[in-house]
């Protein structure tokens, strides 16, 4: 049907007549705020962040664990490092794949990896190179990899929550179709609750920056369609770590 | 779908009659409704977020068309494509002729009960194209030929054992008694159709309509699934699942998922604005965004059916339905069951076919006090009740009986005059004599007879009770 044809029916169902101008923005809604508002209410967000950055991290710590993540506190990254090799050691995985999140390069992977025989690939796209083609090779990797490592854009406390956004280096299926999935989370990434991830990601918007996709991963993909039984790995990981720098 | 709401009296009989089903909905009260119920308890100010929510909601509907022509816009920014379609035929038709034109042979799933109203996975078979249900509980009722038993659980209504049987004589797999094996066997089954899938399908729990993002709640990963492996996107909705701003899905994804399970959140939500960008590692290269009316626009334009719009779709209605949790989804012989249900099936699909749905509620409220939007359930009830006694606004689909009607009127004169009440009783006590057996009527005779199938009244004493009052 014509997009016109049907929104003037369903003006004409709320009662307004169809040839009237639209209703005037809703000011009882967060659309109404300016730029300008939205703008300082992230800056107080990154205020508290910074302030009580050690707080978040212990609040996620817990409800992480009891969304299902198996959590892991690090002091610091060569820690990290080395939990990390010690799951991939203990799944005798023999294929890695990690994506391009910037908290990962401080872990020198390779190094840490180096020794065990496993194959580890960034899933990075190379500009310089046909796209289709590096496409479909990541594509076939995914598939057959057993782990996949990310970092995290946000991470928030209230629900034990890795949040993934769309960006360069960042794949949607590295975190969904190994079997496991790292993701490392860094002091000051920890948001309080939904309430804060969404007003950032308002701002982003309005700065031209929101991304094709955000996933919000709060433990391992799960189900209870038999008999209420929860099961886990389904579709995505059955098994989620959680690794927590700082 | 094909609707079966004017069954619901012969469906019910049939589940109530059936053991395994009556079996498997006890667990609906321990399983969902104990879980909603500590879950609003353990959020802070629940109360205070459910009216926010609601809020949000009756704002957006009274302001729908406004909001519409925002998500054609922005979805279009996006890079994506707005199909609206005034019914399921028109819904059915734009998918299927994409399809057709991009050569699509395998389509993937995720849940979208409003693909279900349509009837969608028919209409692409019948196009030669195979459709692929990828949530645990959708693709075991696809493979039994079923319809959703429960919103969020679709077939709940299956125990193991039954699932087994199915897996057995459909795939071929040998007997399974764990629940884990069973799960492992659909993971494999559906791992390769993921794979090899030309185009994904969802529904979409959410539209935001400034920044032209779905979102998709699931906990399985058949969502992200659906909606990243395959080359083409479409996600299809009701056009009521609009929220104006990002920022309102804190709120509504609180709401929504801690009344559904009682999680604090589910395992994955994904919102998606548009296709991928030239940037990105992966995911479709176009996306589709279909609404669907189907009816809606009726709810919508009666001010006391408007607030069923405001529907999650959380399931808690249900779970807390003691009407539901007897006769179960089937029952309901539509897309929507239980006390939502009862609303939105027959004024769809036809109010006078449904007519016995909105008496399907002993109007307890349980519904109401579980909606996380506190849409006011047994108010439309009866309202609908009173439009089928009385036609007033649906004159089409008034549908009481004669008799019934005049017995009612009658029974107004009695009770509303003194005089009418001595008339009526002194009658009533003479010809009680010919059906009242030791003070009790067991069987009255037409057009009275379905008060008594199931129940026994006491007989009216002998002498009413205002000759023996003595002021």
């Amino acid at each position: 049907m014509d997009s016109k044809e049907f929104i003037a029916n369903v003006r004409r169902s709320l009662g307004r007549e169809v040839g009237a101008p639209p209703p005037a923005p809703p000011d009882d809604t967060y659309l109404a705020l300016s730029n300008q508002q939205v703008e300082s209410k992230a800056q107080a967000i990154s205020r508290d962040l910074e302030a009580n950055a050690d707080e978040y991290m212990a609040l996620l710590e817990k409800s992480a664990e009891g969304a299902g993540w198996r959590v892991a506190r690090c002091k610091t990254a060569s820690e990290a490092a080395n939990h990390i090799l010690s799951i991939v050691r203990d799944m005798e995985a023999t294929s890695v794949l990690f994506s391009g999140h910037s908290a990962l390069d401080d872990l020198h992977l390779d190094a840490a990896l180096s020794g065990t025989g496993v194959q580890l690939e960034a899933m990075v796209l190379d500009d310089d190179s046909d796209k289709k083609a590096q496409r479909d090779d990541f594509r076939l990797k995914v598939i057959n990899a057993d782990i996949g490592i990310t970092g995290v854009d946000y991470a928030v406390a209230e629900t034990g929550t890795a949040v993934l956004l769309a960006q360069k280096g960042v794949s949607r299926v590295v975190s969904l179709l190994p079997p496991v999935h790292i993701a490392v989370v860094e002091k000051g990434q920890v948001l309080p609750s939904l309430d804060e991830l969404f007003t950032l990601r308002r701002k982003e918007f309005l700065n031209d920056n929101l991304g094709s996709y955000m996933n919000l991963i709060s433990g391992p993909s799960r189900s209870a369609d038999i008999e209420y039984q929860i099961v886990t790995g389904v579709h995505g990981p059955g098994e989620v770590h959680m690794v927590l720098i700082g | 779908m094909q609707s079966r709401i004017k069954q619901f009296p012969q469906l019910s009989s049939e589940a109530l009659a059936n053991d395994q089903i009556q079996k498997n909905l006890l667990g609906l009260y321990d399983g969902f409704h104990k879980a909603r119920i500590s879950a609003s308890e353990a959020t802070p100010n629940w109360d205070e977020l459910s009216d926010r929510g609601r809020a949000i909601k009756e704002h957006t509907i009274e302001n729908l068309d406004y909001y519409l022509e925002m998500v054609e816009r922005t979805v279009t920014a996006a890079g994506g494509k707005v199909f609206f379609a005034k019914d399921a035929a028109e819904a059915n038709k734009y998918v299927v002729d994409i399809a057709k034109v991009r050569g699509v042979k395998l389509v993937i799933k995720g849940k979208s009960m409003v693909s279900e109203e349509m009837g969608l996975n028919h209409e692409l078979e019948k196009a030669g194209i195979e459709p692929v249900e990828t949530d645990l509980g959708e693709y075991i009722i696809q493979l039994a030929d079923e319809t959703p038993f429960h919103i969020i659980a679709p077939a709940i209504h299956k125990s193991k054992e039954e699932v087994s049987d199915l897996f057995q004589e459909k795939l071929g797999t040998p007997r399974m008694t764990e629940i884990t094996d069973l799960a492992m066997e659909a993971r494999r089954q559906l791992r390769s159709k993921f794979i090899n899938a030309d185009m994904g399908i969802t529904g979409a729990n959410f539209i935001v309509a400034e920044t032209g993002t779905v979102a998709l709640v699931t906990n399985e990963g058949n969502g992200r699934m659906s909606s990243s492996m395959p080359k083409l996107h479409i996600a299809i909705t009701g056009m009521e699942k609009v929220v104006p701003s990002i920022e309102d899905l804190g709120i509504m994804l609180r709401l929504l998922i801690r009344s559904a399970t009682g999680q604090r959140i589910s395992s994955y939500v994904t919102t998606i604005t548009g296709p991928r960008k030239d940037d990105d590692e992966d995911g479709p290269e176009e996306f589709h965004l279909v609404l669907v009316d189907n009816g809606r626009s009726k709810l919508l334009a009666d001010p006391a059916m408007r607030e069923s719009l405001y529907c999650l779709r959380c399931g808690a209605c249900l779970n807390a339905c003691p009407v539901y949790r007897k006769v179960g989804g089937h029952a309901y012989g539509w897309v929507y069951p239980g006390p939502i249900g009862a609303i939105v099936s027959p004024m769809l699909t036809g109010l006078s076919d449904g007519k016995d749905l909105p008496y399907a509620s002993s109007l307890c409220g349980a519904c109401k006090e579980a909606c996380p939007v506190k849409i006011n359930i047994p108010r439309m009830l009866l309202y609908m009740r009173h439009q089928l006694a009385e036609g007033d606004n649906y004159p089409e689909h008034k549908s009481a009986p004669f008799g019934e009607a005049m017995t009612f009127k009658l029974w107004r004169f009695a009770l509303s005059s003194s005089m009418g009440l001595r008339v009526f009783g002194g009658m009533a006590r003479i010809l009680q004599k010919l059906v009242a057996k030791d003070g009790r009527i067991t069987k009255l005779p037409p057009p009275l007879s379905n008060w008594s199938k199931l129940r026994t009244f006491p007989a009216l004493a002998s002498k009413p009770f205002r000759s023996r009052w003595k002021g």
